[in-house]
């Protein structure tokens, strides 16, 4: 091929496609050329010098323009005087590059030792100590002692806090820019920085609080010396002392893959407690990055007030009980109201769990319903996001539409991909009814007022007469990926988005390409699960649990979320919760079983794009916990004497494989196979990539859609496109819309203590002048009365949020799933 | 409030004139400019001022102030005489020169005299080798060269800096 | 005949010489061994002249430890609480004298010359809880009554927690 080269490395030759770097070439030999600077997932900068080569060209005659030959036939090499940077050369035609010769240790001796000139070498007691490249690359290529006295080196402040999450070593720092680099052109948030020059040159941050950014844990992962390191794992231990289990992240739908480290240790009373959260490469879903709420976010486990006993209620009080005697009252309890049966179960369940409970809803002739606000997850069976690679390898010919999302907050690493592309060449329009962080990256922005999202987005069909600029953009896609989330919408407004982002997709003609489709931004890691095993959200739910004489609820806290489904479960008749905490649905419950968090059992979860990835135990079983799909099966086995075969979580993958079709064929064996990735990271040599993790515990499956198999399905027609919230012209009130904020206080994150101190404040979000209607101005508490209830809120100001709107956050405490009118005062 | 905004408000329009529209971060450097010339030096409150005028992070600004060493994060003396001592002005006596100085001012390099006036300090290259022992001022009024300087001549400018003080 | 009782004084002459030469075996305990130089006894965590712990807890020991008989905790330290010099300190230390072989690779890997394996070898243990020889009981006591760990300094005095050694000669 036109674009594929040829060269020789250290007397190998490799073909690689043009323009990759010599340092990339090598990698791809298995020969390591050493670096600090440079970075496979980011642009070359060559500031490092540590992976200086000698590179010879083919001589070219330049009289004739021919190439000049040996004696022998072979091209004549011509070397330049100088040795150059293998990061920052290109690969050229019958190029051959000398890695290891005496004049390149040489040169690499001699950058080490300038490295090391003020280096405090404090490697015993530097948390990098051990998977540090400057200590690898010192052994291998290094004096092997320092011709600097201590006193003459020069010292910097060594305990620099960069906001909570991140302490600074100045005295470690080798300058080398990835942490700088990542946050601007990555992250982009370039809230920390070089501050000085030459040899003062430290970094530091201005912002407020200090480094301020929701990917900040991922420098730690790239930062070549112990500069960088997360407060949470402060001298926690040595990494060689730690041990490793594969998960996933349990927070969003993006299903980051990870890996625990975990020690026994004294300080937690002799129990298996995880230390880190460490990225696991896997190119279609995160490649190797977390955001902060997946990387400090899984303190949950370490609870001291988890539930250990089985609770039934006597004489309306709930005691302490057995687990023989919980499941026998369970069953009894069920046969009795077996006939109006609603199992209420959310995305924080691991698909076996789904499976079990819909299997024991079915036995009942009950209803399943889904915990979640959003709608659509029928739809991306048929026409969902299928691409193999993820959305890390989108770029020219996609136009990616995001609607009605603040992906930012509601998948971190999605957004960042998003952007990647965007630079990649894909064109970018957001739908959104105000300002978000990826207008400034898109082709078109789309506003609208809240209660009209769907007509937005079918605005966008090319066809439309609205569709304008965007139109034209859509028009000549070679992909569509649409995304949608849960921006100020409800569940009602979500069923209209989803509905016209499928009209969009349909009339684009794009379907059946694996490059497009919909993908939409669920709120908790396996709501697509939850959909592929029969769950579905309804529209009123408190209707739903208020009219069912058994209800079963596992992995969500309704009634602590809003004080309606507390009211609508009082007046259930009898009430099964599946639990890990003592949560506020749990106190209303009849019967509560103690559950295991993700983290102390195995299984596997469905991701936004339908990737099936598996998760395995990482910490020890509390005591007397069982895991959700356990439990159900326990009670459905004394309900309907069914056989208690599928104990364990594999067991009830294999059944639920044999029972959905678009699962068929799938083990737990099939979601743990790999293959090679590129970029080759996550290995012993930590100095390319980072000390994020090579995945050899499985990539997960891609499911496929009807539209990509090419088989025959329908689409629901497209929705109306009339308001669906009602005028406000004249209202006294406000229409208070639920957005989303990454860093909330659910069941999960208040665990964490770290992430505890960024928590977001509740806030309200509006138009300075709606605020300024209300007397209000931005930094000011409001008083928001909701259904009788008084909430507070400190008033921010957006001209780009519509008037006579108010956005607050969900899970800070103000109960909102769907938009309401709220009266708001000073 | 963004008090450098309201101060400088006919200023900035004169700079965003000057740069394309969506270039506002060109303005950066003669904001800095202005504020130090005013102030002496940039403090915290200063950088995210101009951060949100230009429309970049604070950090990005600080790094300009920390990368140019005509930028001051620190309030010093008034006027600050930068003596290079790089090796050809310290080979013609630039070190010595400095010490003397220093002492005369009854200070150590990179210390501000008891009246806030001057403050000495030693600097890289000023491009004047051929001239050492040689200083630069930075005051208000701008920076003014002096080459080939005595320890007596560099008192005397001092002195006639803190008479214009008084006259002013 | 003359043969046999020739054999036997011989014999005997040993036994008579012996008893007139100082004896080997010694009234333990009452009386105890001096060991060798390099003897390998139990281990010992020692001070600086100026009372602060030369652990680190860096854990290097423990890595080095071929029988696993070494457990480190590190946790932060400030001056207000200073137990050795640097921002780390050792806030669990135990060593398993069932599993230690006494190699003295701990004491090789030590970047600061904190643990050292003295002359005690006065081990026995009735549990297997009392091998497990925690931190008070490993670390050398006080020099003066005046330089307790932790204590509070004077902040930034002790910010190098490696120090320079020479190569050790013993």
């Amino acid at each position: 091929m036109a674009n594929e080269i040829t060269l020789t490395i250290d007397g190998k030759q490799v073909t690689v496609p043009a323009g990759t770097l010599i340092v990339d070439a090598a990698r791809e030999l298995g020969i390591d050329i050493p670096v600090f600077c440079y970075h496979p997932k980011m642009e070359p900068v060559g500031m490092c010098r540590m992976c200086l080569v000698e590179v010879g060209r083919p001589m070219v005659d330049r009289a004739t323009n021919q190439p000049v030959m040996e004696a022998d036939g072979t091209p004549k090499l011509q070397f330049g005087p100088k040795m150059e940077t293998a990061c920052t050369t290109p690969v050229s035609a019958g190029m051959v590059v000398i890695g290891m010769s005496d004049k390149v240790k040489a040169a690499r001796n001699d950058v080490l030792e300038f490295l090391l000139t003020s280096h405090p070498l404090d490697c015993p007691i530097c948390d990098k100590g051990g998977e540090c490249p400057l200590q690898n690359l010192t052994m291998g290529f290094g004096k092997g002692s320092s011709r600097f006295e201590f006193e003459d080196k020069q010292h910097n402040q060594k305990h620099v806090p960069l906001g909570e999450l991140i302490y600074l070593d100045r005295e470690r720092c080798i300058q080398c820019g990835r942490c700088v680099r990542f946050q601007k052109d990555l992250a982009d948030d370039p809230v920390i920085g070089f501050y000085q020059r030459g040899r003062n040159l430290v970094i530091d941050t201005s912002s407020e609080p200090g480094f301020d950014s929701i990917f900040s844990g991922n420098t730690t992962d790239i930062c070549p010396v112990g500069a960088l390191t997360t407060a949470d794992f402060r001298f926690g231990a040595r990494p060689w002392e730690l041990k490793s289990a594969a998960s996933l992240c349990n927070h969003c739908a993006v299903g980051c893959n990870l890996t625990y480290n975990t020690r026994r240790e004294a300080k937690s009373d002799g129990n298996v407690v995880i230390k880190r959260a460490m990225p696991r490469q896997n190119e279609a879903v995160n490649e190797i990055w977390l955001c902060d709420k997946g990387r400090f976010g899984y303190h949950f486990a370490e609870s001291h007030q988890r539930l250990e006993k089985p609770l039934i209620r006597k004489d309306g009080e709930l005691v302490e009980s057995t687990w023989d005697e919980a499941l026998d009252m369970a069953a009894k309890e069920l046969r009795a109201y077996g006939f109006r049966f609603v199992s209420l179960a959310s995305g924080r369940l691991s698909n076996e769990d789904l499976y079990e409970i819909k299997q024991l809803t079915e036995n009942l002739h009950g209803q399943a319903c889904l915990y979640s606000p959003m709608a659509g997850g029928d739809l991306t069976p048929l026409i969902g996001y299928a691409d193999p690679q993820g959305l890390s390898r989108v770029g020219k010919g996609t136009v990616i539409v995001v609607a009605a999302s603040n992906l930012h907050q509601e998948a971190p690493i999605w957004w960042m991909q998003v952007r990647a592309a965007v630079k990649r060449g894909a064109k970018l329009i957001v739908v959104n009814a105000r300002s978000t962080r990826l207008d400034k990256f898109a082709s078109a922005v789309v506003r609208y007022r809240f209660g009209r999202e769907a007509e937005a987005v079918l605005s966008l069909v090319p066809a439309a007469e609205t569709s304008g600029e965007s139109g034209k953009i859509i028009a000549a896609a070679e992909n569509l990926v649409v995304l949608y989330g849960s921006d100020g919408i409800g569940l009602e407004g979500s069923r209209q988005v989803a509905a016209a982002s499928a009209e969009l997709l349909r009339a684009s003609n794009l379907l059946g390409k694996p490059g497009s489709g919909l993908l939409p931004v669920w709120q908790r890691a396996n709501d697509q699960g939850a959909w592929d095993t029969g769950f579905t959200p309804v529209d009123d739910l408190a209707k739903v649990v208020s009219e069912a004489d058994g209800v079963l609820i596992a992995g969500a806290d309704p009634a602590g979320d809003h004080p309606a489904y507390a009211a609508a479960l009082k007046k259930a008749k009898f009430i099964i919760v599946q639990e890990q905490f003592l949560t506020k649905t749990a106190q209303l419950a009849d019967i509560v079983f103690p559950v295991q968090s993700m983290l102390e059992r195995d299984g596997s979860y469905t991701n936004g794009t339908r990737r099936v990835q598996r998760f395995m135990p990482v910490v020890e079983k509390l005591p007397g916990t069982r895991p959700d799909y356990l439990v159900t099966a326990q009670v459905r086995q004394k309900v309907v004497h069914s056989n208690l075969e599928f104990i364990s979580a594999a067991q009830v993958f294999m059944v639920l494989a044999a029972h959905l079709p678009d699962y068929q064929n799938l083990t737990y064996a099939t979601l743990m196979e790999t293959v090679p990735q590129h970029p080759i990271l996550g290995r012993s040599d930590v100095y390319y990539g980072g000390t994020s993790f090579e995945n050899r515990q499985g990539l997960g499956v891609q499911l496929g859609t009807a539209a990509n198999r090419r088989d025959k399905y329908s689409l629901p027609a497209a929705p109306s496109t009339q308001n669906q919230l009602p005028d406000l012209e004249h209202a006294e009130e406000l229409m208070a819309v639920p957005v989303a904020e990454l860093l909330d206080t659910g069941t999960i994150t208040q665990k964490s203590v770290l992430l505890g101190k960024r928590t977001s404040t509740p806030f309200a979000l509006m138009h300075p002048k709606t605020a300024q209607q209300k007397g209000l101005a931005a930094g000011d508490k409001a008083k928001i009365s909701l259904a009788g209830v008084t909430y507070q809120a400190v008033v921010r100001v957006d001209e780009s949020v519509p008037t006579l709107h108010v956005l607050l956050p969900r899970s800070l405490g103000i109960p909102l799933d769907k938009p309401v009118l709220v009266k708001v005062i000073q | 409030m963004n008090q450098t905004a309201t101060k400088y408000a006919r200023e900035i329009e004169d700079l965003f004139a000057k740069y394309p529209a969506d270039r506002k971060q060109s303005a950066v450097m003669p904001l800095l400019h202005l504020i130090q010339r005013d102030f002496g030096f940039i403090n915290k409150q200063a950088v995210r001022d101009v951060a949100e005028i230009v429309g970049i992070t604070p950090t990005e600004v600080a790094s300009v102030v920390g990368f140019y060493t005509l930028y001051h994060d620190t309030p010093q003396g008034k006027y600050r005489f930068q003596i290079c001592n790089d090796l050809p002005c310290a080979l013609r006596g630039a070190d010595q020169f400095l010490a003397e100085l220093c002492k005369s001012l009854g200070i150590q390099p990179g210390e501000t005299t008891p009246d806030g006036m001057i403050t000495v300090e030693a600097v890289m290259c000023l491009a004047a080798c051929d001239k050492a022992p040689m200083f630069q001022v930075q005051g208000p009024q701008g920076i003014t060269y002096h080459e080939n300087q005595t320890v007596e001549g560099a008192l005397q400018l001092t002195k006639e800096l803190a008479g214009k003080e008084v006259k002013a | 005949m003359a043969n046999g009782v020739y054999e036997m004084m011989r014999g005997l002459w040993q036994t008579f010489r012996s008893a007139w030469t100082k004896p080997v075996t010694i009234q333990y305990p009452e009386v105890k061994r001096q060991v060798s130089k390099r003897y390998r006894g139990r281990h010992a965590l020692k001070r600086y002249a100026n009372g602060l712990e030369k652990c680190i807890g860096c854990s290097l020991c423990a890595a080095a430890c071929p029988a696993d008989a070494i457990f480190v905790e590190a946790s932060e330290q400030t001056d207000e609480n200073r137990y050795s010099p640097g921002e780390r300190y050792a806030s669990t230390y135990e060593i398993n004298y069932l599993r230690c072989i006494f190699c003295g690779l701990c004491e090789d890997a030590c970047p600061t010359e904190a643990i050292v394996l003295e002359d005690n070898y006065e081990l026995s243990f009735e549990t297997r809880e009392s091998a497990i020889y925690t931190k008070d009981m490993l670390l050398d006591a006080v020099s003066a009554p005046n330089q307790p760990t932790p204590r509070k300094v004077k902040p930034g005095s002790f910010n190098r927690s490696v120090p320079e050694m020479k190569d050790p000669v013993d």
